[in-house]
């Protein structure tokens, strides 16, 4: 800590060196608060579900910036509660897209104002413009990032149309899912969403029991399938509720479902012991299931992703100080190292050009661009995830990120469909 | 012991070993599951056979703070333990006599029990925020606690002052004792065993506590809800480890507590004998 | 002074109950007639349509079978499990110190935490588990059992073996103040070990049994965390209800739904209570 207070600036230098002109440019207009460096440590009190609060950022943010960092691990559920009843319980909240579409007209987010990212410009414009970074637009059915990114105003309750100076949050981390199989136990070709809803997976398939995600999965089955046709299947009407539910209480009844998983290692379990083949599932999920040496696929499928995204944003709460080293924090996230950290989890990170300074070309390529491995892929905490040769699954940035499908929403009609939803699962 | 046994006596035992089969049950899969090798999961198959995962328990961990949210969990279930123990045993002490309002307390506490946890935690949570106080688990979690432990603390009081003999207090106070000394001298004593069981018994549900604490920890979470919301990433067999561990520990302080006990009185009754 | 002394005796229980406890609840009934919207989660408004929908819906009903029947179910098994262990460790084991080992043996899993014990419920009793492999060794079965894990049967087996303990503790409890002298009398005058049981020994504990069925019966009801984790989330129960909506932030009708499922678990204790006066028995 008294190191980090004598080397202030030749410390940012060091960091900030490693970047690019521009981005050095960017930075210098914007700049960071020197006052904070006088007084005690700054602690900041990060609350998410433990999808990206890794040890690992906490210490390398206490090594660049003297931070310190504390996480409150929530289940997603809880997020959503502890920002709307809760909101003076952190300092920072890592964010779903769809729960900031529940939690900012409770009025406890301040938003983020974007003069103050440094890198705001570098933002893949899937949540400036809704667009990805070749300008193809990207799928706009279920809570697409772009409709929940802007406020009116700084602290704000409702959604710009368009871009405005205040993001809702800056974005962290997105990916796009799909079902996961275990291919020793199916032992054929899984090419549509279809599958989680045949016959031959009859007590080995599952679901996830997050109504606004599982909702997705369900609907991208059931649209596979034929059986329902969804004008927009991230904003149903209440018939169009009423059909999928249908025929995924029929699925359960003849027993198609093991289990329904809440947590994220529940579907690791499930997966790793065998009792599912086939379920919805998230990126280092499969990561962790085959880090035990069991096969297990994240299969690509015709139909298309299911995305999500996930930001930083501060509350109402937050003093002068406080904002300013969330901001800073904020500022470091994108800067480069974590976007690395978070790539090799399978993830992808918003701000993309600085991540790829901290990658390998190996990793790089492995990762983001489709290629084959060239050397041993290694997980962040350094085990072994792929030998050289290995392919990611669903390939490249573009082929993934391009078929998104939809995007894990909150409906309308979301107080009838959570009822539906709860009856399904009651059934 | 050493006295005839009935076959009723064997019948009996054979129930009493099976339930404790049965309860130790999860506990034998996650001792032999705590012992996987580096790659292993949560589940079988095993994937060789190491120590690799005691180890990792005292790392930092990648996700989760197990360290600290066992010693918050630990000061939590110790402070509920001593607060349940003297507010239960005071108001055992005042439900042996009639008082305004008893009925109604009575009832308040059974209520309290029944009261689905989770509105309750809502509840605290919830007016927290609204008097704009923070929760913390020494303050809101803790309240949250008492209102379960203590309920169970008052019944136990109950059923043990239901068959107290006020003769005894009485003769203690005939030969002159203080309020105060006939319960050290007299009461204390006849309910002490009472009083440890509800001390066992408000420290095990205050540790192992999820849906009252959930939300009016604040910041900091105990160690049943940092374990949940570790499972909201991959979780490794650290936390199998950790169970294996606290299992072991239990066994050893108890074992030796017990052993200590009964030598401590061997040696106390020896000189009597002599 | 003595005539204060109850009051203050019971004032930090009191205290604690009405801060922790009553003025939370009562703001958790007053939430029960707000309205609510998607996007606003509380609109003060004296509404009753949070009732109707609770009343109004089958699922109501469906799922409070479900819970009464698992409720039943658990509350009989501890109830026979609890009081044959507890009369074994107050009868049978006469030395304290093995008493309070037996107890404390019986204790030692719950300082692992559920959360733990949970997850090991899969491997213990899954296809792969220990349960199936040992079956399938021994040549008992051919295929794993599916209904080991995952299904009603796997959340009984978990109420009874996270509860029991609560049932043989009061149990134990009152058995405790049994004077053996008066079951020696009994047998001396020629009641046989049936009679003594049904005479002497359940009538005195009945406190003990009322209080321990009363943690059961108000925990089962109200639980959510295990129907979940055991019941691989395809089993519904009223506490689970209540969360999913709580984590909705449909806070008004998971208001509503407590409040009636507080009423109906205090109906079944009131029930309870006058079969054994819980209060004049002591």
């Amino acid at each position: 800590m008294s190191e980090q207070t004598k080397t202030e600036g030749t410390g940012i230098t060091r960091r900030r060196a490693l970047e690019t002109t521009a981005l050095a440019a960017a930075t210098a207009i914007v700049g960071f608060p020197t006052v904070l460096r006088a007084q005690e440590p700054v602690t900041l009190r990060i609350a998410g579900t433990g999808v990206n609060a890794y040890n690992e950022i906490a210490e390398k943010a206490k090594e660049d910036l003297g931070f310190n960092i504390q996480y409150t691990t929530l289940v997603s559920d809880d997020v959503v509660k502890r920002a709307v009843t809760q909101p003076t319980s952190f300092d920072l909240l890592d964010v779903e897209y769809w729960m900031i579409k529940k939690i900012v007209p409770a009025g406890t987010l301040l938003g983020m104002d974007t003069k103050r990212i440094a890198l705001f410009d570098e933002i893949v414009p899937i949540f400036t413009k809704g667009e990805l970074p070749d300008g193809t637009k990207i799928a706009d059915q279920g809570t697409a990032p772009f409709e929940v990114s802007f406020l009116e105003e700084e602290g704000g309750k409702t959604f710009a149309s368009g871009a405005t100076e205040f993001m809702t949050a800056i974005p962290t981390v997105y990916n796009a899912d799909t079902l996961g199989i275990r291919p020793d136990l199916i032992g054929r070709p899984i090419e549509s969403w279809t599958e989680l809803l045949n016959p031959e997976f009859q007590g080995k398939a599952s679901i996830l029991n997050i109504p606004s995600i599982g909702i997705m999965d369900a609907a991208m089955v059931c649209e596979a399938m034929g059986a329902v046709t969804y004008a927009d299947k991230g904003n149903m009407t209440k018939e169009e509720i009423d059909q999928t539910i249908a025929i995924l209480t029929e699925a359960k009844k003849d027993g198609q479902f093991r289990a329904f998983w809440k947590d994220f290692n529940e579907s690791v379990n499930l997966m790793a012991s065998g009792e599912v083949v086939i379920q919805s599932m998230w990126s280092p999920a499969v990561t962790a299931v085959r880090q035990q040496g069991i096969p297990c696929v994240y299969q690509p499928l015709k139909e298309g992703y299911r995305a999500w995204a996930a930001g930083l944003t501060v509350p109402v709460h937050l003093d002068d100080r406080m904002r300013d080293a969330a901001y800073e924090f904020v500022n470091w996230y994108i800067s480069g190292w974590v976007g690395a950290f978070l790539n090799r989890q399978g993830y992808y990170t918003a701000v993309l050009e600085t991540a790829e300074e901290y990658m390998t070309p190996n990793e790089w390529g492995f990762w983001m661009e489709g290629q084959p491995a060239t050397a041993p892929i290694l997980s962040p905490t350094g085990e072994l995830l792929d030998e050289p040769g290995a392919v990611r699954d669903g390939g490249s940035y573009w082929e993934r990120m391009g078929a998104v499908a939809c995007w894990n929403a909150v409906m309308d009609e979301d107080r009838y469909m959570v009822r539906k939803w709860n009856e399904f699962i009651a059934a | 012991m050493g006295e005839r046994r009935s076959a009723s006596f064997y019948l009996l035992l054979a129930v009493f070993t099976l339930f404790v089969l049965f309860i130790y049950g999860p506990i034998l899969t996650i001792v032999v599951l705590s012992f996987q090798g580096p790659t292993g999961g949560l589940v079988f198959p095993m994937r060789g056979v190491s120590l690799h995962w005691f180890a990792e328990l005292f790392r930092p961990q990648s996700i989760g703070d197990i360290g600290g949210a066992f010693q918050r969990s630990l000061a939590l279930g110790l402070i509920t333990m001593v607060l349940t123990v003297l507010f239960s045993f005071l108001a055992g002490l005042a439900f042996r006599r009639r008082f305004r309002g008893a009925t109604l307390l009575f009832y308040i506490a059974i209520a309290s029990l029944i009261m689905p946890s989770i509105v309750v935690s809502l509840g605290i949570g919830a007016a927290f925020e609204l008097l704009g106080m923070p929760r913390n688990w020494y303050g809101s979690a803790l309240g949250a606690h008492l209102t379960w432990t203590l309920p169970f603390g008052l019944l136990i009081m109950f059923a043990v002052f239901n068959r107290f003999n006020p003769a005894y207090e009485e003769a203690a106070r005939d030969q002159g004792a203080s309020g105060w000394q006939t319960i050290r001298h007299v009461v204390l004593p006849i309910v002490a065993p009472s009083l440890l069981g509800v001390a066992l018994f408000s420290f095990t549900l205050s540790y192992d506590e999820v849906a009252r604490s959930s939300q009016a920890t604040g910041f900091e979470n105990t160690l049943p809800l940092e374990l949940l919301a570790m499972q909201t990433n991959a979780t490794t067999p650290v936390i199998y480890a950790l169970g294996t561990l606290t299992t072991a520990l239990s066994f050893i302080v108890i074992v030796t507590t017990i052993t200590g006990v009964l030598w401590l009185r061997r040696r106390a009754a020896r000189p009597r004998t002599r | 002074m003595r005539a204060l002394a109850p009051y203050l005796q019971a004032l930090p229980l009191a205290l604690v109950f009405a801060t922790f406890f009553l003025v939370p609840v009562s703001l958790v009934v007053v939430v029960s007639f707000f309205d609510y919207q998607t996007y606003q989660v509380l609109i003060p408004d004296f509404v009753f349509f949070n009732y109707v929908d609770v009343f109004t819906s089958n699922v109501t009903y469906r799922t409070y079978l479900n819970t009464l029947k698992f409720c039943l179910l658990t509350w009989a098994i501890t109830l026979i499990l609890g009081f044959t262990i507890a009369y074994f460790l107050a009868f049978e084991i006469r030395s304290v110190p093995l008493q309070i080992f037996c107890f404390l043996l019986c204790t030692i899993p719950f300082w692992t935490s559920n959360v733990i014990r949970m997850i090991a419920w899969i491997p213990f009793l899954g296809r792969n588990g220990l349960v199936n492999e040992t079956l399938l060794a021994w040549g008992v079965i051919d295929a794993p059992i599916d209904w080991l894990l995952y299904s009603d049967f796997t959340v009984v087996l978990g109420y009874v073996h996270l509860y029991t303990l609560f049932m043989i503790v009061p149990i134990f409890n009152s058995m405790l103040r049994i004077d053996p002298a008066l079951l020696e009398a009994a047998r001396d005058q020629g009641a046989s070990a049936f009679q003594v049981l049904t005479n002497v020994v359940i009538p005195l504990a009945k406190p003990g049994i009322a209080i321990g069925s009363i943690f059961v019966v108000a925990i089962v009801m109200g639980d959510f965390v295990t129907v979940n984790v055991l019941g691989g989330g395809q089993i519904a129960s009223v506490g689970k209800t209540i969360a999913t909506e709580l984590s909705y932030l449909q806070f008004p009708p998971a208001a509503a739904n407590a409040v009636v499922l507080l009423g109906v678990t205090i109906l079944m204790i009131l029930a309870l209570i006058r079969i054994v006066d819980i209060r004049k028995e002591l």
